[in-house]
């Protein structure tokens, strides 16, 4: 086996390379541990005591083991693309880095399953069994470089759950190491309801709290016979609103309805993948709908007459698989899009009854307003999903503090109509202080409750979720920027 | 006597509460109480609770009783929590498509009303006369149509729950996605009663579909391995079937008049892709098969008699014969064996035995109907039959007596000192439906 010699006296860097197998298994020295800093969400960033990068769940359980015993804080960590902060080690953690994990193990298409490492791609999952018809339905926009273990452990969204449900919907069996080590396999072959309490409704979108995945057995699905996409674009955001709702009263469940504003499109049109959308008009629709081709056209002509009755300003379906994905590849990346008009943005995650949606956008309005920042928002408007970009200038004094006020508000104006603070990208460290405007301390202490049955010592990912027991309606404020992320 | 000192503490603490003295006559099912509370408000419902684990009482939790004889070990417990009584929609936001209902609202009941808005709750849950909806998301009750639509954990998404010392909280909320905090929904569907009494549910709806058929594909041979081969081939197609559940001889003779392996196909969507799937279907059967359809109101007729054939514990039933009902869960096409399996016992055991599976999402109901030593006998070799398939039976009717012979729930998991754990943190002096549940819990 291949060791490569240590530059440390540490023993604890020392033991925990002997735990792992395979060339630079283990990162000690400051310099490799600065990409480790911190993950999507970059406003707050802390070195890691090591990354380590196991091979198998053997090796993830000895290292987990050691840590417990030695008292060490640790956590997992996949892609690094999720956007609250839930791998930023915060406490020194030895990070449990499973990108070495990333085997498909099996893939069984009469029963509609396959099983992961989970350091396994998202996408690459869906391009594996392509050609037998087959894909894997949760698709977050980072589904390109996202891992199915850091899925499971946000709970992972995406354009398509509207009809297909996010990735709980689409687990049916882990393999988990708990925090002392123990090694649990939960729903055996991905049978559906196993006797007990639904550990794995559980663990799916713990935030990497409760134990440390390490094989997963997801539902994959037959790719629908036909897709039809449609784009309509509104002169008025209510109008937009209304089509949305509309549509869904008439009996139509989309695969997919997505919206951008004036804003969003302004950034998306500014980006790599402009698709003409016109620049004055205030909110554009993105349907589509999938299933047997017998029922699409009478879908389709559905939605084209709702649009009109909205006075859509133009409604236009695609015409082939290219514009169709040209259409989509535009969507997409509409939040590093935002780069292109603005040197700093940040993305929020709020989530509201779908009704509500007018309200809650001249909300968001008048934020940006009070602020002085400017708002983009992209959204899952079939879900009630929104995603404020709050665009701001870092190197301006004061300006990374408004961003983040700013996107707290649009948090609290979510929950104030009824909504939640987050539908899909978790509370991570970024909202664990807003989990306040939607529970109360009994209903915080239920939950960290059950995480103590889990994680009794606190070792694994230990400050992220849940707020701090003496709030600190401040400390977001306080947050200092190192050196290098400057 | 013991009862009336606890009807007259009760009473006396909560005037205002319905109260009756339970023990009339003794169920054969069990799960009774020494008294019975009706509360109509969540205050109520917290004030039994609080009463209850001050006290240390034990408290069963019901409503319309169909899954009475689904776990648990006595006769009585010392209060029996009706929320009979604790009914009603509280909101209904069309647009939404999403309800939120009281725990005790039959749930029968609730279908009929967003029906007339078009809407529905995708579940199809059994005993639908008696069932409420806090029943179905307790014990996780699901039926064929499973494989469109996905089980409680899939169409939940809020509650609000009373904790045994009376605190209430409240999991997920309103909206179709949410990802604040743990997924607590999923902690409570399933967990029988046995963490707090949920109170109020809040569901995810989905249009009424516009237009059903269902294709019976029968399978005069019983040959399994012709009925796999033509599953398999089926579900590789772009075909989007709601329901792909297979009938045994003695079920489907009930159902259909056909006295073979019956697939019961159910397809729901716009009538010109129902139509369409109904007319691939046939072009794919084999040559053997027998094949016919039911359109709309005669479709609906079928899946209803289906909810209505397995033993269901609010039916009083005073029959010489012992009945029961066996959960299934393995692989989904292994429920072809499992139906095989169950149909061999029938002669070798001299019983009634009926079942139905889901080759779409690997769950299979069976009921046995005998001699109460050939119905123990047949489901021992059911159990081991599920285990060697890597699967589980979980027996979800059976009379208290026989319950007491043999672990509903099948061996514990070895993770299962975190089920102790949770319900340890939660309801601590374990007052709640006790040893109802997985591991003695």
């Amino acid at each position: 086996m291949a060791r490569n010699k240590l530059d440390t006296n540490d023993p604890h860097i020392l033991h925990l390379a002997k735990l792992v197998s395979g060339p630079n298994a283990i990162l000690y020295k400051q310099e490799d541990l600065l990409a480790y800093d911190c993950d999507g969400f970059t406003i707050e960033r802390h070195l890691p005591r090591a990354v380590v990068f196991p091979n198998n769940t053997e090796e993830v359980a000895k290292i987990v083991k050691f840590c417990s015993e030695n008292k060490l804080p640790f956590l997992a960590r996949g892609a690094g693309t999720g956007l609250s902060g839930g791998a930023v080690p915060l406490n020194n953690e030895i990070i449990i880095s499973l990108v070495r994990m990333k085997r498909l193990l099996e893939v069984d298409f009469e029963n509609r399953r396959a099983v992961v490492e989970p350091g396994y791609v998202n996408l690459k999952l869906t391009n594996s069994i392509a050609d037998k018809g087959y894909y894997y339905a949760p698709d977050p926009s980072s589904q390109y470089a996202c891992t199915i273990g850091g899925n499971v452990a946000e709970n992972a969204g995406g354009a398509h759950c509207l009809k297909y449900g996010v990735t709980t919907n689409h687990i049916l069996g882990l393999e988990v190491v708990l925090p002392n080590g123990d090694v649990m396999e939960i729903s055996p072959n991905g049978i559906a309801d196993f006797p007990g309490y639904d550990l794995l409704g559980l663990l799916t979108g713990s935030e990497g709290t409760l134990g440390i995945v390490t094989k997963i057995t997801v539902r994959i699905l037959k790719n629908p016979e036909a897709k039809q996409t449609v784009l309509a674009y509104f002169d008025r955001v209510q109008d937009g609103s209304q089509a949305v709702s509309n549509i869904i009263s008439a009996g139509i469940v989309p695969a997919a309805l997505e919206m951008m504003d004036k804003v969003a499109i302004e950034g998306v049109e500014a980006a790599a993948f402009p698709v003409g959308h016109p620049k004055d008009i205030a909110a554009v629709l993105l349907i589509e709908v999938d299933g047997i081709a017998a029922g699409i056209d009478e879908q389709i002509q559905l939605i084209l007459d709702v649009c009109k009755k909205s006075h859509v300003r133009e409604v236009k379906v695609a015409e082939d698989e290219a514009e169709r994905a040209r259409w989509w590849a535009n969507r997409k990346t509409g939040f590093g899009a935002m780069g292109a008009i603005s040197p700093d943005y940040l993305v929020q995650d709020g989530v509201i009854p779908r009704s509500k949606l007018p309200e809650v956008l001249e909300r968001i309005h008048k934020i940006s307003e009070e602020s002085g920042l400017r708002i983009a928002n992209i959204f899952h408007a079939g879900d009630g999903n929104l995603h404020p970009l709050v665009l701001f200038d870092s190197r301006v004094p004061g300006d990374t503090e408004k961003a983040i006020r700013a996107g707290s508000a649009c948090l609290k104006a979510c929950a104030d109509a009824g909504g939640s603070i987050t539908g899909e990208h978790g509370v991570g460290i970024e909202k664990k202080e807003e989990m306040r405007f939607v529970f109360n301390d009994d209903e915080i202490k239920a939950q960290t409750d059950i995480r103590d049955v889990f994680n009794p010592d606190r070792l694994l990912n230990a400050g992220k979720l849940f707020p701090t027991p003496s709030r600190c309606a401040e400390m977001k404020q306080e947050l200092k920027r190192p050196e290098h992320a400057k | 006597m013991v009862t009336d000192e606890l009807i007259a503490k009760i009473s006396s603490t909560y005037p205002e509460l319905e109260i009756e003295n339970g023990l009339v006559s003794i169920h054969p099912l069990g799960n009774d109480g020494k008294v019975v509370v009706y509360p109509q408000t969540e205050e109520e419902i917290a004030s039994v609770l609080r009463f209850a684990n001050e006290n240390q009482n034990s408290v069963v939790v019901m409503a319309g009783g169909s899954k009475r004889g689904c776990g648990g070990l006595e006769e009585s417990a010392e209060i029996l929590l009706s929320l009979e009584k604790y009914k009603g929609i509280v909101e209904h936001t069309l647009g939404d498509m999403t309800l939120t209902v009281k725990a005790g609202t039959p749930y029968k009941e609730i279908q009929n009303y967003i029906a007339g808005f078009n809407q529905k709750i995708p579940l199809d849950p059994y005993a639908l006369e008696y069932a409420t909806i806090g029943g179905v998301v307790s014990a996780n009750d699901s039926g064929p149509k499973r494989l469109g639509y996905g089980s409680a954990r899939d169409s939940v998404i809020g509650m609000r729950i009373v904790y045994p010392d009376g605190t209430v909280i409240r999991t997920g909320g309103k909206t179709v996605k949410n990802v604040a905090g743990y997924d607590f929904n999923k902690l409570f569907i399933g967990s029988m009663g046995t963490l707090g009494v949920i109170t109020e549910i809040t569901l995810k709806l989905r249009p009424l579909q516009k237009y059903e058929s269902l294709v019976l594909v029968t399978f005069p041979d019983g040959n399994p391995e012709e009925i796999y081969s033509f599953s398999v081939t089926f579900l590789n197609t772009v075909m989007e079937p709601t329901a792909l559940e297979l009938l045994s001889p003695a079920l489907s003779e009930k159902l259909t008049g056909h006295s073979c392996f019956t697939l019961a196909v159910c397809f729901e969507d716009v009538e010109s892709a129902v139509r369409y799937q109904v007319e691939f279907i046939e072009k794919l059967k084999p040559d053997t098969s027998g094949f016919s359809v039911l359109h709309q109101e005669s479709a609906r007729a079928f899946w209803n008699l289906l909810t209505k054939i397995p033993p269901n514990g609010a039916v009083e039933y005073t029959g010489p014969e012992t009945r029961a009902s066996v959960k299934i869960g393995v692989k989904n096409l292994d429920v072809i064996k499992v139906m095989k399996e169950s149909h061999l016992l029938q002669d070798r055991y001299n019983l009634d035995i009926e079942a139905h599976g889901g080759l779409g999402h690997g769950i299979a109901r069976i009921y046995l109907n005998g001699a109460s030593d050939d119905v123990m006998n047949a489901i021992g070799i059911l159990r081991t039959f599920a285990e060697k398939l890597g699967g589980y039976a979980v027996l979800t009717h059976l009379p208290l007596v026989l319950r007491r012979q043999i672990d509903v729930w099948g061996p514990k998991p070895a993770y299962s000192f975190l089920f102790d754990g949770i319900k340890s943190k939660i309801d601590p002096k374990r007052i709640l439906n006790p040893k109802r549940f997985v591991g003695g819990i």
